[in-house]
């Protein structure tokens, strides 16, 4: 069964089009996460699932229930959504206990005690109940919110951009902690971010969003395998993409003779392969013609494991047209120096982007 | 810390909405309104004596002469007063001009002098006061006192005597002059008076400096410097009174005047108050009193510090003719207000 | 996957799935909020539709015989010359005085920063009556600007004084790293950041100058607001008062033009929460130092001492008799009850206007409050004048009643409680009441919990000042106020009026005291904000 079941949603600003034909699917359980740049139209999509914003037209439903559709809504406070917003927004007012207490209907020990719970499940020190909003760290203002959210048991979680406001090495544990926690709990999680690392990392399905279309979604590793379009796929992860033309299961293009996942005949498209796909061997002068091409590594820059190295490709056509450069990654220790000649080869099929 | 509102102060506040609450929506049922321009402490006095004889309760509201009288012209026929009373007689006249008096009964007409009241018995004096040139000797000696207020416009006097053009006491002795004098020459005096006057604020600045020796010379009431005299007389010791008489336009005597509204809703209560003002009570307390007003009541005597009235050969005017509105018009013209 | 669902849940659709309200914040209830908004400026207009009304009444003729005439270019002149020469000085006092209590060592700092402030706690007519009583032929030009300097130069300190406590001094230490000596880095790199807290303090001076009566009525220094109010005593409504008062208007208009064009393009800096740099301090020599607290020392004597000397001086003279009970305790009371009233009343109103500003900031919403901010620098008697002439000829029921005071009030207060408001419901963004209504509260219970009790402070601290301000007021209530009432303020005018000196004391030593909690807590403010 699907939790949560967007269907064309339309939202428009004046003359700016936040939200266009917007539908998506989310499984009871996951992790969804809403990837896209700025201006995207994620944060929108977000708060109308959370009933702040209204769509113009579409339907959302939850658990079967309709929440909005062209006719009816229910508003935002009986909706039983968790909302964690990128700053935490803990009331300046109230202490912690008091924050996380906010959303429970009970009173008295019964409630201190699950604020107990709840502050243990985020790991926060049983002392800090009495502490201020301002006196805690980033990290700690996002837990609080977080556990703030669980308390109500929501049917459903939202976060906005969760750890962006956070220090670059808390991030990923954040990250980890709050996977944990939400798979322990077994709450339906959606989650809005521009970092596309994190967006890999954390989802069980992805949805990349543009200029408030939802370009595609699906298995992150699906997604990043087989991207829809150049600007998808670039903003998934580097990547290599290059003219090419298909014949019957491969591209002829500047890496010579590669296999591809689409049998189109005799049409010029662009392909794209993953840096982790391409391989780097020193040439020696004995070796054989291989599969793959030669090239002449221009560039080296050495960052401990990786290094990025820029080749050159020989060009195909004889002729002063210098050949195409790309970056490849390799390991630190066993790059190749600048200057050397070396084969570049590639493992697995590369992928054809659609038209855009 | 983010305080909250302290709940002590949630209910004074409340408690001061109802209390607000009450005092404007309580029908302000307090027996009389009196719209008073007299010196406050001497109506109240007559107020204090009215209902500790009649129990009838009194409300004042304090003001100026014309202030007032223009007011209750606006006001109309649903003014809440139910008396007017005032210090000089061009505000009567104005509130007369407006049709808004009633008649007063004959008998409360019959207390006042004839000299002291139009004829047409819509209002009546209660009060009466002098124009007095008050000097300071030290720096005017007595030869060069003027002989009529009019020798003031004259180049000799520039920056020699005082005055409160903006009070409705010196606006009824320009009303007298206008109606001695006529409008041109008036017109002129005043324009003369702009040149040579410095301008204070109330008869009792004016008062206080000429005795500081500020400057030489004023053209007030009599009262003030009697009243004065009667506390501790520091505004007043360096002082001298002179009156012009002659029938000049500088010995004017003022009348304090008091009329019954035709609007009112307690016109029996408020011709009682009358009454009881020019009646022997009233005008006793401005024998007794420390007003140092003249008294109008037939046979009432005034306080026995005063030059007596009859001594002050004042020019026959009739008070039902001051033109408060024209003396202000020509004030204004002269750029005097 | 189990999820236990709460108790009431069920996946069935619910009852309360409400019929759908399409649209814009206006449609939901927002509404209700635009339209009291535009009330309250509706009313805020009143006085100047009054001015322009009046105007057009009395026909072109008698305008130009009533306005063109040498006694208002006599006044013209005194209020220019006023203005002129009063401002800068205020000016000039004000910045050194910031500059030497917040970028200097000058010993005792604290204390004088304090006593600026203090002077606001005296109203300024209390500063003439102490001046007149000390030397009594002070009068004119010179007294005016004298006492007017005294009791307005903290309108300058305050803001001023906030500002320099919260400057960059890293733009200082570039701009002498680039070679500037310190004299020319205090010219050319401090003093324009002044500009915006030096021109809303200037601006606020020239219209207390163009507004006060008692001040110099004292003195006999005949400017407008004395000249409307000898009119006004003399023909009530006449049409010269409202000429007056028309060309006082546009006084106060031209002042705030010229304010708007000296400020420029720059805006006022948002109230944030930047960490508070280290500021660089002037070591002051010996001889500086004698000359800064020689200072400090006359003017606090000027501003606190003979005002405060001359009170006692007249307590004592007065003895126990002044102290007419029965006279001073209604005044009180009825004084507490206009501040009371007044201040909840018109922080009630700016409700409204300062949550369109916060919420849904626009151009219709700044329209709204640009008018409330033309009326309120209209002095107290064109106000007052405006409010008898309608209340007379339109609403005579709510005529000369406590309603009319308090709306006199409201239409000459509003801004104060407006930008306290303001930067109370800062404190409380939206996303906290989104918040709270995802963790289960309706929309109402949301704003109660969370933005009230949020903004609370902020509603309080501007319902102060709009009290402070009712305390002190003097021509608006000499007008309006219904019979037999009387605050302390107008007590004190009628004992002045009839020079007894010794009677007036008690109320202006009460007047002082129900003012220092309050400028108290404007000090206090100014410590926590920065220019506004």
């Amino acid at each position: 069964m699907n939790t949560l079941e967007l269907h064309a949603l339309n939202k428009t600003y004046g003359t700016h089009r936040a939200l266009d034909n917007v539908s998506l699917s989310v499984p009871s359980g996951s992790r969804t996460v809403i990837v896209g740049p700025s201006g995207s139209g994620k944060t929108t999509l977000l708060r109308m699932i959370a009933g702040f914003e209204f769509p113009d037209t579409g339907r959302l439903s939850l658990n079967g229930q309709t929440l909005v559709d062209s006719t009816h809504e229910v508003p935002a406070h009986q909706r039983l959504i968790g909302y964690v917003p990128q700053d935490g927004a803990l009331f300046p007012h109230m202490t912690v206990a008091a924050n996380i207490g906010f959303g429970l209907a009970t009173k008295g020990n019964e409630k201190q005690q699950r604020v107990a719970e709840l502050m243990d499940s985020v790991a926060l020190d049983s002392n800090m109940a009495e502490r201020w909003p301002h006196e805690l760290s980033g990290g700690q203002q996002q837990r609080v919110a977080l556990a703030r959210a669980l308390a109500q048991q929501p049917r459903l979680m939202l976060l906005d951009e969760p750890f962006s406001a956070l220090d670059t090495g808390l991030r990923a544990a954040m990250r980890k902690m709050v996977a944990k926690l939400l798979a322990d709990a077994g709450v339906t999680t959606i989650l809005v971010t521009h970092d596309q690392s994190e967006a890999l990392s954390f989802a069980d399905q992805l949805a990349v969003m543009r200029q408030g279309r939802l370009v595609q979604s699906g298995h992150p590793l699906d997604l990043y395998r087989y991207p829809e379009d150049e600007q998808t796929a670039l903003f998934l992860g580097d990547a290599v993409v290059m003219p090419a033309r298909i014949e019957a299961g491969w591209a002829h293009c500047d890496l010579g003779r590669i296999p591809v996942n689409n049998h189109r005949n005799n049409s010029t498209a662009q392909i794209m392969l993953r840096p982790e796909q391409l391989q780097l061997v020193s040439l020696l002068p004995s070796d054989a013609e291989m599969s793959g091409c030669r090239a002449v590594v221009t560039e080296r820059d050495f960052s401990g494991n990786t290094c990025t190295l820029t080749v050159e490709l020989q060009p195909l056509a004889n002729g002063d047209q210098r050949g195409r450069s790309l970056l490849v990654r390799s390991s630190g220790m066993y790059a190749p120096p600048a200057g050397s000649a070396v084969h570049v080869s590639t493992i697995g099929h590369a992928h054809v982007l659609s038209e855009p | 810390m983010i305080s909250r509102i302290p709940p002590f102060l949630k209910t004074a506040l409340l408690a001061t909405a109802l209390v607000s609450a009450g005092h404007v929506c309580a029908a302000d049922d307090v027996g009389l309104v009196v719209y008073n321009a007299q010196h406050e402490s001497l109506t109240k006095a007559w107020v204090e004596g009215f209902t500790q004889e009649t129990g009838i309760p009194v409300t004042l509201r304090n003001g100026d002469d014309t202030e007032m009288g223009n007011q209750i012209v606006q006001e109309g026929a649903s003014s809440p007063a139910d008396v007017f009373l005032t210090e000089n007689s061009p505000a009567m006249v104005l509130v007369d001009n407006a049709g808004l008096f009633a008649p007063i009964d004959k008998a409360t007409l019959e207390q006042v002098d004839n000299a002291y009241r139009p004829a047409h018995g819509k209002w009546l004096g209660i009060a009466a006061r002098s124009t007095v040139f008050v000097y300071n000797p030290s720096k005017l000696p007595e030869a060069e006192l003027p002989k009529s207020i009019m020798d003031l416009a004259a180049p000799s006097w520039k920056g020699r005597w005082g005055a409160s053009p903006g009070g409705a006491d010196f606006q009824a002795i320009v009303a007298a002059m206008l109606e001695q004098k006529g409008e041109a020459a008036t017109l002129e005096w005043l324009k003369a008076m702009k040149t040579n006057f410095t301008a204070y604020r109330g008869n009792s600045s004016v008062l206080k400096a000429v005795n500081a020796g500020q400057i030489d010379s004023g053209v007030i009431y009599h009262y003030y410097s009697f009243v004065d005299q009667a506390k501790t007389g520091e505004n007043s010791k360096n002082t001298r009174l002179y009156y012009f008489k002659h029938k000049d336009p500088g010995a004017f005597v003022s009348i304090s005047g008091g009329g019954v509204l035709a609007s009112s809703k307690h016109k029996e209560q408020a011709q009682a108050f009358l009454k009881w003002i020019t009646g022997k009570d009233g005008q006793a307390i401005l024998k007794d009193g420390k007003s140092f007003e003249y008294a109008v009541g037939k046979n009432a005597q005034s306080n026995p510090a005063l030059t007596p009235l009859q001594q002050l050969d004042a020019p026959t005017v009739d008070a039902s003719k001051l033109d408060s509105k024209k003396a202000v018009e020509l004030m204004t013209q002269a750029g005097l207000l | 996957m189990p999820e236990t669902l709460p108790a009431g849940v069920t996946d069935a659709v619910p009852a309360n799935l409400r019929r759908r309200s399409r649209g814009t914040f206006a449609s939901r209830g927002g509404a209700w909020v635009v339209g009291l908004s535009v009330l309250v400026s509706l009313l805020a207009l009143l006085p100047i539709a009054y001015v322009i009304g009046v105007s057009l009444q009395t026909g072109w003729a008698t305008v130009v015989t009533l306005v063109f005439r040498p006694r208002v270019g006599e006044l013209l002149v005194n209020t220019v010359l006023l203005v002129i020469i009063t401002v800068p000085l205020c000016i000039a006092l004000g910045v050194t005085l910031a500059w030497l209590t917040e970028r200097t060592n000058l010993p005792g700092r604290r204390w004088w920063s304090l006593l600026a402030t203090a002077p606001l706690a005296v109203p300024a007519f209390v500063h003439s009556y102490a001046w007149v009583s000390l030397v009594p032929p002070i009068h004119g030009l010179f007294a005016g600007v004298l006492v007017s300097v005294i009791a307005y130069f903290p309108f300058l300190y305050l803001p001023v004084a906030a500002t320099l406590r919260r400057l960059d001094p890293a733009i200082e230490d570039v701009a002498e790293s680039l070679g500037l000596k310190p004299r020319a880095v205090f010219f050319r790199v401090v003093l324009p950041q002044l500009r915006l807290a030096i021109c809303g303090g200037a601006l606020l001076v020239g219209l207390h100058l163009l507004a006060e009566y008692g001040l110099y009525a004292m003195i006999r220094f005949d400017t407008f607001t004395t000249a409307i109010f000898d009119q006004f005593k003399s023909t009530f409504n006449g049409p010269a008062a409202h000429m007056l008062a028309s060309v006082l208007a546009l006084c106060c208009l031209a002042m705030l033009t010229v304010e708007s064009a000296a400020r420029g393009n720059a805006r006022y800096a948002r109230v944030g929460s930047g960490s508070a740099r280290e500021q660089r301090i002037v070591c002051l020599r010996a001889p500086a130092t004698a000359l800064a607290l020689a200072l400090q020392l006359m003017t606090c004597a000027l501003a606190l001492g003979v005002p405060l000397l001359t009170l006692c001086n007249w307590l004592i003279a007065g003895g126990l008799p002044v102290w007419d009970m029965a006279e001073l305790l209604p005044a009180l009371e009825q004084t507490l009850l206009f501040g009371v009233a007044g201040a909840a009343l018109t922080t009630c109103a700016a409700i409204p206007i300062a949550w369109l500003s916060i919420r849904y900031p626009g151009r219709m919403q700044r329209a709204l409050e640009s008018c409330n901010y033309i009326t309120s620098s209209l002095p107290g008697i064109v106000v007052a004048l405006a409010l008898v002439t309608v209340t007379i000829h339109f609403a005579r029921p709510i005529y000369q009643t406590t309603i009319t005071v308090l709306l006199a009030y409201l239409l000459m207060f509003l801004p104060r409680a407006l930008v306290s408001l303001r930067a109370g419901i800062a404190q409380a963004p939206v996303e906290l009441e989104n918040i709270a209504r995802s963790l289960g509260r309706s929309p109402a219970r949301a704003l109660w919990l969370i933005t009230l009790r949020l903004a609370a402070p902020g509603a309080a601290a501007g319902a102060a000042l709009v009290f402070l301000a009712i305390t002190n007021e003097l021509t608006a209530t000499l007008l309006l106020a219904p019979n037999g009432t009387r605050t302390l303020a107008t007590g004190f005018w009628a004992m002045t009026s009839e020079i007894d000196y010794a009677a007036a004391a008690p109320y202006a030593l009460l007047m002082i005291v129900l003012s220092l909690p309050l400028t108290g807590l404007l000090y206090h403010q100014s410590k926590k904000t920065a220019g506004r």
